[in-house]
């Protein structure tokens, strides 16, 4: 894992003093809140409904056992005891009282984190394959990237007033599982002819005006990704509007200007400038480097009696291995998820005793590593075969073990209405409810890979736009309306979901989601033909006359 | 037309804790049945302006009127959003309760 330079370790010391001096101005009142607005949330403080909320970098998704054992003890000496994983690989706690936030940023500061750059009109923590170092068919570790992104982007003078939020993920696998295309730019890493380098896409998003990335560079060697990085942030940053902030994203500026007019802006200002200032020196890329190695895993026999005994003894944990293992590039391990999708639970959430005993499993089992996932899962990235009936044991004791990764109730969705200032519905009641309704699992299994996604208003932070079915809860005359949304995907095969009409009540969307599964049963050609696969093959019209007919 | 008058309260959230209080005869309260209602719009103009009068005093940041039933005796926010405010917690168990 990365650890901080002393650059790294005196820019998080001194921003974090800067701020404990802004706090304590704001509580004897000489600062007032719109002064101080924009101070707190350049360190990741936002205020929602019922209390201030902080949300901390994540860097990749990346975690060590030492920094989730910090979590759990921030969340229970100056939280109510839990956490919420977003989807963009960070954590927020929802309760933090601002006379202690400070304490909290130092807490942070000793492992090595902090919360900057988690909000506001600036370049965001780049968010990454969850499966890094793992995925047998990865050209590179993406976090290497990743993480030269991370210090090129952090306090970047020229950028840290964009017009709007900026939003960067970088895959090295062809197959995608960062939702790349809906990124404001995406990364992925490449081969051509021997040759290592990335492949750039620019403008996707979700929001109000969803879109799907189109493609900048289809090769750029590696030692130009920071320059060009900046001259296609620079062109977005002179043309940005800043008088209207739904139109103040980059996916509405090549969308308005056309991507062959932006990419010709963006190569003529990455010709004319000084690439050698702005590109990283090979000395530094080579020590960050040193800390993506690989562990060295000593191959395994990828079968093991035991675990086959134990599959045989317990059906339980059969699913769970079926559903939540990934194989593993080393041979004899996997990489295993933690679903934080127990049924009845927020998703996302989990309490400071399941972060330390996730902990302790990833300390005792995978190389001391956790990922979270955009998912809102946890990954133990690193875990030998013959442990696996370990490491479910460990999680079945902390309710973690359910076997659903990927299935229908390992539903993503933002806090809502529950918590957030500017939701307009719930979500996570709903996404309760309908976990509820499909909790037998051998119904979920049946049912196979489907993906729903719940966005409390147009913001998308649930990303619903790219479900498989997607849930968007919005106000109609006070009172929750859900539209629902098909066919979206957020792999490297990106769509976006279609309307299937007008709105459903609150308590309608249960039915309305077993409709819409109940109709892709009676279609499906076979049991494995998935539901998106069903979906585009036989497109809206079966699903709106099952939801509408009796209407 | 003019919009026809609710009664109203008036909320913020508490500089320091972050929760959502109401403004009430002694000041701010956590609880929305301390709040004081206003009956007419002039009532409701100078009760948030002596919510902005605490703004300057650093107890609450940004009040704002919100229109509330009076029809089970309490106050009860008309908005959804300003309910679950007033609960001081979300509509599920969460956090260790779940």
């Amino acid at each position: 894992m990365y650890r901080y330079d002393e650059f790294d370790h005196k820019f998080v010391a001194e921003r974090s003093a800067e701020f404990r001096d802004q706090v304590r101005r704001r509580l004897a009142g000489h600062l007032t809140e719109a002064e101080f607005k924009p101070l707190r949330l350049m360190n990741g403080l936002y205020l929602q409904l019922h209390a201030y909320m902080l949300r901390i970098a994540i860097p990749y998704g990346t975690l060590s056992s030492r920094q989730m054992r910090q979590l759990a003890m921030i969340a229970e000496k100056w939280d109510r005891g839990y956490g919420h994983f977003t989807t963009r690989q960070n954590i927020q706690f929802n309760w933090p009282k601002l006379k202690d936030v400070p304490d909290i940023i130092d807490a942070l500061a000793e492992v090595e984190m902090h919360a900057i750059q988690t909000s506001g009109n600036c370049i965001r923590n780049t968010t990454s394959d969850p499966y890094s170092a793992v995925a047998a068919e990865e050209i590179e570790d993406p976090r290497l990237t990743a993480e030269l992104i991370r210090q090129w982007s952090s306090l970047h003078p020229e950028f840290t007033f964009l017009g709007r939020k900026f939003k960067i993920a970088v895959t090295g696998s062809a197959e995608d599982r960062t939702a790349l295309k809906l990124h404001d730019i995406g990364i992925q890493i490449v081969e051509r002819s021997g040759e290592v380098g990335y492949r750039v896409l620019v403008g996707g998003g979700m929001g109000r005006t969803p879109m799907i990335a189109k493609e900048l560079r289809g090769f750029l060697p590696r030692e130009d990704l920071l320059p060009y990085l900046e001259a296609a942030l620079r062109v977005y940053n002179l043309h940005g509007r800043r008088d209207n902030k739904y139109k103040a994203r980059i996916k509405i500026l090549v969308h308005e200007l056309g991507i062959d007019t932006y990419r010709d802006q963006v190569e003529a200002e990455f010709a004319t400038m000084d690439r050698a200032a702005v590109s990283a020196p090979s000395e530094e890329v080579e020590r960050i480097r040193a800390y993506f190695m690989p562990p060295v895993l000593a191959e395994r026999p990828s079968v093991s009696p035991f675990i086959d005994q134990m599959k045989s003894a317990s059906p339980d944990f059969a699913r769970w291995l079926d559903r939540n293992t990934f194989a593993h590039k080393v041979q004899g391990y996997v990489a295993a998820t933690v679903s934080l999708k127990p049924i009845g639970g927020a998703p996302g959430d989990a309490t400071a005793e399941q972060m330390r005993a996730i902990a302790d499993i990833a300390e005792s089992f995978s190389r001391d590593e956790m990922r979270v996932t955009h998912e809102q899962n946890i990954v133990l990235p690193h875990v030998a075969i013959e442990d696996l009936y370990k490491v479910y044991s460990g999680l079945a004791a902390i309710g973690l073990d359910a076997p659903n990764k990927g299935l229908v109730t390992d539903i993503i969705a933002c806090p809502g209405l529950d918590y957030c200032a500017l939701a307009t519905a719930r979500s996570i009641p709903v996404a309760q409810r309908i976990a509820e309704r499909f909790a037998d699992t051998s119904r979920q299994a049946e049912i196979g890979p489907l993906q729903i996604k719940i966005s409390g208003c147009i913001n998308a932070c649930g990303h619903h736009h790219v479900g498989h079915i997607g849930i968007l809860g919005l106000d109609k005359a006070g009172v929750e309306s859900y539209q629902i949304t098909l066919g979206g995907d957020a792999t490297e095969s990106a769509a976006l979901g279609a309307r299937t009409g007008p709105g459903f009540g609150y308590d309608e969307v249960p039915q309305v989601i077993e409709t819409v599964i109940d109709t892709y049963l009676s279609l499906r050609e076979h049991p494995r033909e998935t539901f998106l696969q069903a979906f585009r093959r036989v497109g809206m019209e079966p699903f709106k006359d099952a939801l509408y007919a009796s209407a | 037309m003019a919009k026809q008058f609710k009664p109203s309260i008036v909320t913020a959230n508490d500089l320091v804790e972050g929760t959502a209080v109401f403004l009430g005869s002694e000041g701010w309260s956590g609880d929305i049945s301390n709040a004081m209602i206003a009956l007419t719009p002039e009532q409701a103009e100078e009760f948030e302006a002596l919510g902005q009068r605490h703004v300057k005093n650093n107890e609450v940041v940004e009040p704002y009127l919100i229109s509330v039933s009076l029809d089970s005796g309490a106050p009860v926010p008309l908005l959804r959003r300003e309910q679950i405010r007033a609960a001081g917690a979300p509509t599920f168990a969460y956090g260790q309760a779940a």
